[in-house]
């Protein structure tokens, strides 16, 4: 049997911090989710606001129904993700319940705007509510541009009575770009570099 | 002053690398044990072993399309004698 070598107390100290670090910087948030529900989402308030607002189109909201689709992919890929996932975090299961609650308040929302007919106030209940797991996945994570991110969508949000009713899909737009699309390119990079340096 | 003894379970280079990566995560799988800490799948097999004798982690195998997993998880038991070990570490380095 191998003999262990004896450590002294300051090297069992630096053992554990380096250890410790390692596990922290096993950084696996590539983005993607961040960037494909970004760019669907903004295609969909940019074609949605073209037809309703040059061409007077109102069956283009059906473009809307593409997010079905990416919640299927969303199901796929998670899945995938959890079975070549080699490590669980508590910060990735607390991240993972955020997302839900927004889900979960997203549907009643909705729901409630639709049963109650209050239409004008899905879209800036829409950004309050963007706000709110962007800015704490931020706070989790210890990512700024996401911290920021949120921010941005709550101002949008405070914005948003003083904008005409038509318009308001764009600041979705807006809030898409600066809450998952930005934060989304920013957290790719900071995967590739981290993985690059592991390597 | 008083010293408190190290932990002989966790004062080993390897066994305090595996507790030091596991008190940082919910659950890690063998091959991330195994890349981080550089030891060999039969060393760090038999290491893991011992913490999983003292009580200290809880070791789950399962399948995983197909293939073997071998998932650790610190233990209540674990996490209170990492922390022990440490301020036993910090009576020490504070003379």
């Amino acid at each position: 049997m191998t003999e262990e070598p004896i450590m002294t107390e300051k090297e069992s100290m630096e053992l554990t911090t380096s250890m410790i670090n390692k596990a922290k910087n096993n950084f696996g948030e590539r983005g993607l989710l961040y960037l494909i529900w970004g760019w669907v989402i903004l295609f969909c308030c940019l074609v949605s606001f073209a037809g309703n607002y040059f061409f007077n189109f109102d069956k283009i909201n059906f473009i809307w129904l593409v997010v079905y689709l990416v919640i299927i992919f969303q199901g796929f890929y998670i899945r995938k993700k959890r079975s070549s996932a080699l490590t669980r975090t508590y910060t990735g299961e607390i991240n993972g319940y955020v997302w839900l609650v927004f889900v979960v308040s997203l549907i009643l929302m909705i729901f409630i705007c639709n049963v109650a007919k209050q239409y004008v106030l899905i879209d800036p209940l829409l950004l309050v509510l963007y706000g709110m797991p962007t800015f704490l996945s931020g706070i989790i994570m210890k990512f700024k541009p996401l911290i920021i991110g949120g921010i941005g969508c709550w101002v949008l949000a405070a914005l948003s009575p003083f904008i005409n009713e038509q318009f308001s899909v764009l600041l979705i737009a807006a809030a898409v770009i600066v809450a998952w699309l930005i934060p989304g390119y920013l957290l790719k990079q900071k995967f590739e570099i981290l993985n690059e340096g592991a390597k | 002053m008083e010293f408190k003894d190290l932990d002989p379970i966790l004062h080993s280079q390897l066994r305090l690398a595996v507790m030091s990566l596991l008190i940082s995560v919910k659950e890690a799988e063998f091959n991330f044990l195994k890349e981080k800490t550089n030891a060999t799948a039969g060393n760090l097999s038999v290491q893991i072993n011992k913490l999983k004798d003292a009580g200290y982690i809880d070791v789950i195998k399962q399948f995983n399309n197909n293939y073997p997993q071998t998932i650790c998880k610190i233990n209540e038991k674990g996490i209170a004698a990492f922390e022990n070990y440490v301020k036993a570490l910090q009576s020490y380095m504070s003379l």
